[in-house]
């Protein structure tokens, strides 16, 4: 068990190479418990690569993959989840056809040996992330800011104590933004450990309390938000000097 | 045969007769597989039905034979434009509708299709066997020991003319190009002003063309009966993923690769266990290596 | 309790009609037209825990009643066993035979699935039509009709209970698989096998059981149907138009859910026996317009009506509902 001193996950160079194309090179990282560790980097830069290398998707060509002092490298996606460990996906995977309700249920399922406990669970965490009104529509037929409430939702209900978020920001209006970066804040203030991927840097900023950036598949920085934004390598290769301005 | 014996004359006829009756056959294959790779690399779609057309391409040359006393030869002409027509007509009712739908309704349309066909075909011309022989089926042609009939040679060659026309016309002309296009990236097409409905269009129409045509060239080696398709669309499914959806000249290989399995199978265990053949070859391609010998590694994973 | 009887309403009707019909009808030709839609949708039920609830379309599924049959017959004719224990038999290399077309479904995606359960099928028939020393090859292989009801030699009326029981059981499995967590999953799986995943679910392992139950299943019936018919022709029990119907009922009345293969059998299995009573006075290549008939349904309803009977029935009530609301 994992006390505030040690590492919950720890990833020890991390690689992962395509054919040619090495996408994640040797990256190292340590995530303790409490923690909301942001990651940004431009596109093709390894950041779902390495959610993917995390929960299972894919197992690293090289590294280890340690959880909660268990090494978890190679192992598949589910036992991963099953262990605690859950991600969203950047591009919504909901179970279409399926009611919002079902969708939580079959997350809560994981942790639950009946259907009636998971649907207890699956209320429980429509309400605290919002979807209460839309518990019967079928999963297809919400908008996407819904779609991304109810990924989150989804795992959530698996009960886990590591959660990684991938840009769940993306494509939200100002006020659906305002709301999921609240639900976020919620959930760490409530004691879940956060990985959370982002391009919308004001989110990350009011958010994170640590950030790694990537840049074609390596770690070239980490630090609080106020390092990581006045990191010379950073600006360059992402943030740009308009950023800097704005929030100068 | 005994391995032990150093090879003799007798073998050497064996082997040279089973090489080219594998090019013979894989040159069929080829011109069955050419079409419905296409159709599988360009559309991505399965088409069950493929081998429903190669059965009504033996019965036009069946009628044609017996009604009209028209030589197979000479109806393959008409055939290439008549099953052009046939394909544009196809994919205007059935496939137009379900190019963008899930793959189980792509799938149970073409079979819903293949089911149709084979018992339109029954209801209007009845389950006999029939046969077609014009005069080169039965005349020889001996070459170095090895026998054949000038059907086969001739099917052959014709075979192999078309489908390097075919892959010239893919190559080399602004359609072509613009259909290998639709294949790589069906959005990227659209975006470069590709009507990709008639890319579509025309895809399907040559595959249909194409295996039409074949089904005229077999006719004289095969038993024209409804569903006489069902033992070449296994086979034509072996060869499109042995040489990788799409791929036209991994098609060739693929078919000369299934044709030799197929004529050294029969040699040895005797023709009924073809199916059983491309069964093995099917499974062990599809678990080992799914994108096929030339296809991209991961190819498979992406858009079928 | 209540509750429950009045979310299925639909299958009560159905199930209870059917009940009743022997104690109304006694002309065989009729009851025998019962049987067929029971069984007929026994063996639809028992394709949709694969195709409907897990996803996973086979093209193939008259090998595992294909199986069935001839374990049947061949364990009565040669061994001078029980069909009973036929069925046993059939059940047992089913579950072989499912599990490695579950296997192949976990690296196979879905036309390409689909295309191996069709070669799987042929293998068998081919087997079995040339092995004549053991299935007697082409020729089929006759079942005795033996009385009683360990030789499952059964009138037409205990034949229509038979058959109603194993429909209803069938129909509970799937009822079954509405409500358990291993449904609820399954159905996750047939979903977003990735999402499924990382959500916890090993879809691998349950889309293999679901295969594997669902060859199982098929395999009862195959055993049932020999018995009944009486006659076991390899050119039939394994060919591809078998496949197609298993698929075409559940399609038709409702994939993935309990009373659709049901409903669907209802439909086809009348419109077959309708058409080959008015046709049977022609000549024999007319037996193949029903199934002409077939293919164009399956075009039309795959495209237009995809969730069948089922899915047009509760989008009646839910207007219904809504113009009274």
């Amino acid at each position: 068990m994992s006390t505030p001193a040690t590492a919950m996950l720890t990833l020890e160079r991390v690689t992962k190479r395509f054919g040619g194309l090495t996408a994640v090179r040797e990256v190292s990282l340590e995530v303790r418990t409490g923690d909301l560790l942001g990651i940004i980097g431009p596109n093709g830069a390894g950041k779902t690569t390495l959610f993917h290398l995390i929960s299972g998707y894919y197992a690293p060509d090289e590294g280890r993959v340690v959880f909660d002092g268990q090494d978890i490298t190679g192992q598949p996606a589910h036992a991963i989840s099953r262990l605690g460990l859950t991600r969203t996906f950047q591009i919504v995977k909901p179970f279409g056809n399926l009611s919002v309700l079902d969708n939580v249920m079959i997350g809560a399922l994981t942790r639950r040996a009946s259907t009636r406990e998971a649907r207890g669970d699956a209320e429980r965490v429509i309400d605290l992330c919002g979807l209460g009104p839309h518990a019967t529509a079928r999963a297809r037929a919400l908008p996407l800011a819904l779609r991304k409430r109810l990924e989150v939702a989804r795992a959530l209900a698996t009960q886990p104590r590591l959660l990684l978020l991938d840009e769940v920001m993306a494509g939200l209006n100002p006020t659906e933004l305002a709301a999921m970066v609240d639900l976020v804040r919620r959930l760490h203030g409530e004691g879940l450990t956060l990985i959370v991927i982002e391009h919308v840097m004001a989110a990350m900023m009011r958010l994170a309390q640590r950030i790694v950036m990537l840049h074609h598949g390596e770690k070239i920085a980490e630090g609080t938000p106020r390092e990581i934004t006045s990191d010379r390598r950073v600006i360059d290769a992402y943030l740009g000097e308009e950023f800097v301005l704005a929030e100068a | 045969m005994d391995p032990a014996r150093p090879l003799g004359p007798a073998q050497i006829d064996v082997f040279a007769q089973l090489g080219v009756s594998t090019v013979l056959l894989g040159g069929i294959y080829a011109l069955i597989a050419v079409g419905l790779t296409l159709i599988f690399g360009i559309m991505r779609v399965v088409n069950f039905a493929h081998g429903e057309f190669l059965m009504l391409g033996m019965y036009l040359a069946f009628w044609a034979f017996t009604l009209l006393s028209l030589d197979p030869w000479f109806v393959l002409f008409v055939s290439i434009p008549l099953f052009f027509g046939i394909g544009v007509v196809t994919y205007l009712l059935v496939m137009k509708g379900v190019i963008h739908a899930s793959h189980n309704v792509q799938i149970f349309t073409t079979v819903g299709l293949s089911t149709a066909l084979q018992n339109l075909a029954l209801v209007l011309w009845s389950g006999d066997f029939h046969t077609v022989r014009p005069w080169h089926a039965a005349t020889p042609i001996r070459l170095a020991g090895t026998a054949f009939n000038l059907s086969q040679v001739v099917a052959f060659l014709i075979a192999i003319g078309l489908t390097v026309l075919l892959v010239l016309f893919m190559r080399w002309t602004h359609t072509g190009r613009v259909m290998r296009a639709t294949a790589q990236d069906r959005d990227a097409a659209i975006l470069m002003g590709i009507d990709t409905d008639r890319v579509y269009r025309l895809t399907f129409a040559i595959g249909i063309a194409a295996v039409g045509a074949a089904g005229v060239l077999v006719s004289p080696l095969y038993a024209v009966y409804p569903t006489a398709g069902l033992q070449f669309v296994l086979l034509s499914y072996v060869v499109v993923v042995l040489g990788g959806l799409g791929n036209m000249m991994g098609a060739l290989i693929g078919s000369l690769i299934v044709a030799a399995v197929e004529v050294a199978g029969s040699y040895y265990f005797g023709t009924a266990w073809k199916e059983i053949f491309y069964f093995v070859l099917f499974i062990a391609v599809l678990v080992f290596r799914p994108a096929g010998l030339f296809g991209q590694r991961g190819a498979e994973n992406l858009g079928v | 309790m209540v509750r429950a009887v009045g979310r299925h309403r639909g299958a009560l009707l159905v199930f209870g009609v059917a009940a009743l019909v022997p104690v109304f009808v006694r002309d065989a030709y009729f009851l025998d037209s019962l049987v067929l839609i029971l069984l007929w949708g026994a063996l639809s039920a028992a394709w949709n825990v694969a195709g409907g609830y897990a996803g996973q379309v086979s093209i193939g599924h008259a090998a595992f009643f294909g199986i069935g049959a001839y374990s049947a017959a061949l364990m009565g004719t040669r061994f001078h066993q029980s069909p009973w224990l036929g069925m046993l038999v059939g059940v047992a290399l089913s579950l072989v035979a499912g599990a490695a077309i579950g296997y192949l479904s976990n690296r196979l995606r879905g036309p390409y699935f689909a295309l191996s359960t069709i070669a799987f099928s042929q293998v068998l028939l081919i087997v079995a039509s040339r092995w004549r020393a053991f299935t007697s090859g082409s020729e089929g292989i006759p079942v005795p009709f033996r009385p009683g009801f360990a030789t499952l030699g059964l009138s037409h009326v205990a034949w229509v209970y038979m058959a109603l029981a194993v429909a209803v059981l069938y129909w509970a499995i799937q009822v079954w698989l509405e409500h358990s967590r291993f449904g609820y999953r399954l159905a996750g799986v047939r979903e977003d096998e990735d999402a499924a995943q990382a959500l916890g679910i090993p879809a691998r392992r349950l889309k293999v059981i679901a295969v594997t139950a669902s060859a199982a299943l098929t395999s009862v019936c195959g055993t049932l149907w020999a018995q009944y018919v009486g006659f076991v022709d390899p050119f039939y029990v394994f060919s591809v138009d078998l496949s197609v119907r298993f698929a075409l009922n559940a399609i038709i009345g409702g994939m993935g859910t309990a009373l659709g293969p049901f409903l669907g059998s209802i439909l086809i299995t009348s419109l077959e026996t309708y058409l080959r009573a008015t046709l049977s006075g022609v000549k024999s290549g007319f037996t193949g317009i029903y199934l002409i008939v077939y293919g164009v349904v399956l075009i039309l309803v795959v495209r237009f009506f995809p969730d069948g009977l089922a899915g047009l029935a509760d989008r009646l009530r839910a207007r219904r509902a809504r113009a009274q609301a």
